[in-house]
Formats: structure tokens, C-alpha cells, sequence
């Protein structure tokens, strides 16, 4: 039942990236997460399914939608990357490579770990410069394109004038 | 089956990464990163059932909340982006600023 629903988990995320109109790429992404959410609840994490669905899942798609109201309801042509596949298939078979390897072993250190860490008691600090890295990318990302934008405005300003 | 769920989980990512490298439109591009920190969140998920680590639950929340920002964030660009210049793939906004 489980890898039926994942299976179905894995169709629907391929054919969110490979419908090309916008609307059922969309309602296949939302499925996805839903069944996600479904999944979440078979392995008794059910606040957390709970959570995928009504709280990620609603406010994801409340976003897309308002993407789809910019880009319509067809996807348009792009150039292809075809070393893009390849890069995933390695990189999917360099992660199931390492997972093989130490998958012993992160079953057996798993139970002790969670008998001496309580919470993040113990590795608060690595957590806090984590968080603090990526929000940091986020924030010099966001005012670096809004500079970017801001000068590419002022260029086209500029240009109407002179016409 | 932990070993089946993960595997699931590391195809998850792998699409997720396909979609994020190949280049389209940022509606699937944000499709794609949705799906590398969904698959994120499976494996937190996966190993707390199967391991018994429950603090992973906690960061799976937190992955969430992440991931829900990261989307108004990119969306909030490409609004703008699109509102300046009228493109809907990153590689065109690119040839735009560069110009």
C-alpha cells in the first residue's frame, strides 16, 4: 500500500514537471502533496500530515495560483538542459549509494542519539548558524535582485525618455 | 521498507533537482524546490518512524515553514521581475540585466 502510494507520489511530481499547461501541472503538484500528507499519517506523524496538507499544501498552492495568473495557462517554450537529467540520475545514485553504505550504521547509532539529545539541548548552537545562513542568503538574495530590478527599471525610464 | 520509503524519497529529490537544473519557466522551477524540501521533509519524517528520532519531526516542521517562506519570497521576485522586464524564464532575465 505504502509504495503504491509513493509510486503514485513520484508520477504525479514527473508529470507536474512535464505537463505543459499550467493548470493540471499544478493540480498534479497539489495531489502530490496531499497523498504526501497521506503518507506522513501512515507513519503516525498525523500532526504533521495534518500540517502538509491544510497549512503547506493550501498556502503553496494559494501562491502558485497567483504564478499561474502571471504565466497563463500554458508553460512557454525554454531552452532544454539535456546534462541536467544526467546530473540528477548521478546524483540519485550517489545518494542511494551512500544511503546503502552507512545505513547499518545510522541504524544502529539512531536509538542512542535520541537517548542523549534532548530536543536541540545539545547542538542548539550548529542549528541557530544553520538557520541564521540560510536566512542570511535569503535576505542578500532578495536585496541584490531587488537592486538589480531597481537599476533595470531606471535604465528602461531612461530610454522611454530619450525616445 | 525503511530502505524502499528512503529510496522513494531520493527519487523525490532527484526530480526536484532535474526541474531546479533544467531551466524553465520560475513556476516550475518553484514546483521543484517545493519537491527537493518535500523530499527533505520525507526523510525526517521516515527516519523518526523508523529510527525512533522524533527530534527530526521538529526540524520537519521547521523545513516546512522554510520551505513556505522560500515561496512567497521567489514569488515576491518574480512578480517584480516580471512587472520590469515581462519574462517568465530565469535564463531570459539574465540576458536582460546583462544587456
Amino acid at each position: 500500500m505504502t509504495i503504491l502510494l509513493l509510486t503514485i507520489v513520484l508520477a504525479l511530481a514527473a508529470a507536474s514537471l512535464t505537463i505543459k499547461r499550467s493548470v493540471p501541472a499544478m493540480v498534479s503538484f497539489a495531489l502530490m502533496m496531499f497523498l504526501l500528507g497521506i503518507f506522513y499519517m501512515t507513519l503516525d506523524a498525523k500532526v504533521l500530515g495534518l500540517f502538509q496538507i491544510f497549512v503547506y499544501t493550501g498556502g503553496i498552492i494559494v501562491l502558485m495560483l497567483f504564478g499561474v495568473t502571471i504565466i497563463g495557462v500554458a508553460f512557454p517554450q525554454a531552452k532544454s538542459r539535456p546534462w541536467s537529467a544526467v546530473a540528477a540520475v548521478l546524483v540519485f545514485v550517489a545518494l542511494v549509494a551512500l544511503f546503502v553504505r552507512g545505513a547499518d550504521k545510522l541504524q544502529l547509532t539512531a536509538g542512542q542519539a535520541t537517548e542523549d539529545v534532548h530536543l536541540f539541548a545539545a547542538q542548539f548552537s550548529d542549528f541557530v548558524i544553520l538557520f541564521a545562513l540560510i536566512g542570511s542568503s535569503l535576505l542578500y538574495g532578495t536585496v541584490k535582485m531587488a537592486g538589480l530590478l531597481k537599476a533595470r527599471k531606471k535604465s528602461t525610464a531612461k530610454g522611454e525618455r530619450d525616445v | 521498507m525503511f530502505n524502499i520509503e528512503m529510496f522513494f524519497a531520493f527519487g523525490l529529490f532527484s526530480l526536484g533537482l532535474y526541474g531546479v537544473s533544467s531551466g524553465r519557466d520560475f513556476l516550475r522551477i518553484f514546483f521543484s524546490l517545493e519537491m527537493l524540501l518535500n523530499a527533505v521533509i520525507m526523510m525526517l519524517a521516515i527516519t523518526a518512524h523508523h529510527l525512533g528520532m522524533t527530534q527530526n519531526i521538529v526540524l520537519a516542521y521547521l523545513v516546512i515553514v522554510l520551505a513556505t517562506l522560500e515561496a512567497a519570497a521567489g514569488l515576491l521576485i518574480f512578480a517584480a521581475a516580471n512587472k520590469v522586464s515581462g519574462v517568465i524564464i530565469p535564463d531570459e532575465l539574465n540576458g536582460e540585466v546583462e544587456k
